[in-house]
């Protein structure tokens, strides 16, 4: 599993992974104000409630230690009059390119219930954007503790308000609208969309709607309108009264919730899989005993990690989550995604929903390509089990990936465990998706299937569904768990 | 104080958050004011002035947060 780089951007500190610990190293000139944040009760409170990341200082013996080592990036040993934390880990890290709209939505509100709590306490929040959350399971938390400094009374403005117009509100806002993938905003930019360039997709009528204008019409004609020379502009607007810029703040931050909440995405959204489990080709038998299957693999072999390539709507993903596994569920769908989460979120389930197709997975992305790894990069062996369960076809046909190659993938994923679903080619399903190219996996059988997992993996048992050409299969991996 | 804000700003955002911030400032007076004149009949009933929204949130999370620590 390969950790992100360093963080750069923050001129107070930065952040890195070393050895499996997560360490923030925090310059001395921000040091106090650091500190004096986390007494905060805001920052006491959303830490209890484990929507912000826990951090402990360490001692000089231990930053000593630290120091030692070569792997230790140079930034943390050019200031030695700083502090080093220590954050909790969250378990795996999912990036806004790969949530579906509803993950985004939830870490606006963090983010704003965050920047009003700390609000009443004198302190502002520096940077607003999803990148400084993570999701453990399916709850957000807010992991870039440096994100806050003590803020002039006097200043009614906040400076990363159009940050989050960019990075919360015209994803969301682009996704309502034309249909747009947090993928497609957040692979090629790391601050979001412009307000210029969803200008630029507005019919005539549609840039005058109350939203439209408030968000994104009269921030363009106005830049149009302005000289990006005026430094004016930057100069801070400090006001006699700090309770009118209090209340100013606390205004922006009610109307920008109120925007949050207008685009929240609906809960019934429909896509092409959406409805797979109401009409999948299983009766109910070959069903229950899938269900059954699986469940027992999970009661017997505890698997603590699951990874659950193809999710769907999560109806196995939640079985294992139930079965006491902290789960991460990935689909392409994002509607299936999205339902997933709230899923996740009302039953409490331990489950990270992802939009990631195991196809085409999530590049690396950043500076160097090292700020938010690859998909494949986090996920090598970071699972004790991967469910594969009605996929292989989906692979073996639309995407023409070999057999070969996607048991490699899950002997590269896994730690252990594979639970997979062999769909013959004579299945309805497999049929329908082959569009008249049958004779290209005509030789796909229970027989060609265990020779090609031979290399891999040793088959533990199997199970052929009833009334189905479909073939269920516990897998351990060869060479031991890792 | 240090500030170590480093996000871009934008532009035409900032303007508008700028003249929108002047907007809500005049009702900042104007919520003031109604405040001064219910205080004042309030005195003038024998009533003390009425807490502010905020300082009543302030003075029920403390309240919250003695009772917590007490448990």
């Amino acid at each position: 599993m390969r950790p992100p780089a360093p963080s750069f951007r923050d001129p107070a500190g930065g952040c890195c992974s070393l050895d499996g610990r997560v360490l923030r190293f925090v310059a001395a000139d921000a040091l106090p104000e650091f500190e004096a944040f986390l007494q905060t009760r805001c920052a006491r409170e959303f830490t209890a409630r484990r929507q912000f990341v826990s951090a402990r200082r360490l001692e000089e013996a231990e930053i000593a230690a630290l120091r030692a080592s070569p792997e230790l990036p140079p930034q943390f040993k050019a200031q030695p009059a700083g502090a080093v934390f220590e954050h909790e880990r969250i378990p795996f890290a999912g990036y806004p390119p790969e949530w579906p709209p509803e993950m985004l939505w939830a870490a606006g509100r963090l983010t704003l219930e965050l920047a009003r709590t700390a609000l009443a306490e004198g302190f502002g929040l520096k940077d607003a954007t999803p990148h400084n959350i993570l999701f453990r399971g399916s709850e957000p938390v807010f992991v870039d503790a440096l994100s806050f400094e003590r803020r002039n009374p006097a200043d009614p403005i906040w400076l990363p308000e159009a940050q989050f117009v960019r990075t919360f509100l015209l994803p969301l806002l682009a996704h309502r609208r034309w249909g747009l993938s947090l993928a497609d905003v957040f692979t090629t930019r790391r601050d979001g969309l412009e307000p210029e360039e969803v200008y630029r997709f507005c019919g005539p009528l549609e840039k005058f709607q109350p939203r439209m204008l408030s968000l994104v019409s009269i921030p363009t004609w106005l830049s149009r309108k302005t000289s990006p020379d005026d430094r004016k502009i930057y100069r801070p607007q400090l006001l006699a009264d700090p309770e009118k810029a209090r209340f100013i703040l606390e205004s922006l931050f009610q109307r920008r919730a109120r925007a949050l909440d207008a685009l929240q995405p609906a809960a019934q959204r429909n896509s092409v899989w959406s409805d797979y489990m109401a009409t999948h080709s299983y009766d109910d038998p070959a069903f229950a005993a899938k269900e059954n299957f699986v469940a027992e693999v999970l009661r017997e072999f505890r698997p603590a990690r699951v990874l659950d390539a193809g999710a769907n709507t999560g109806h196995f993903s939640a079985l294992a989550a139930q079965a006491g596994a902290a789960v991460v569920a990935v689909d392409l769908d994002a509607a299936c995604v999205g339902a997933l989460w709230r899923r996740a979120r009302e039953q409490k389930l331990n489950l990270l929903p992802l939009v990631v197709n195991l196809a085409r997975p999530s590049p690396a992305l950043g500076w160097r390509n090292g700020e938010c790894p690859s998909f494949l990069d986090r996920a090598g062996g970071a699972f004790d089990g991967v469910l594969m369960l009605a996929l292989i076809h989906h692979l073996l046909v639309t995407e023409r990936i070999p057999l070969d190659e996607i048991l490699r993938l899950a002997y590269e994923v896994t730690r252990s465990l594979l639970v997979i679903e062999l769909v013959e080619p004579q299945d309805a399903m497999f049929r329908r998706l082959t569009r008249g190219r049958e004779s290209l996996h005509a030789a796909l059988d229970t027989n060609m299937f265990e020779q090609a997992c031979a290399p891999y993996f040793e088959i533990v048992r199997s199970l052929a569904l009833p009334g189905t050409r479909r073939r269920m299969y516990c897998l351990k991996r060869k060479g031991g768990a890792r | 104080m240090k500030f170590f804000a480093y996000v871009d700003p934008g532009l035409g955002a900032l303007i508008w958050q700028s003249a929108v911030a002047g907007v809500v400032g005049f009702l900042f007076y104007l919520k003031k004011s109604r405040r001064w004149i219910v205080n004042t009949f309030r005195k003038m009933l024998g009533r003390g002035p009425k807490p502010s929204v905020s300082a009543a949130k302030v003075a029920a999370a403390e309240k919250a947060e003695a009772e917590s620590h007490a448990r």
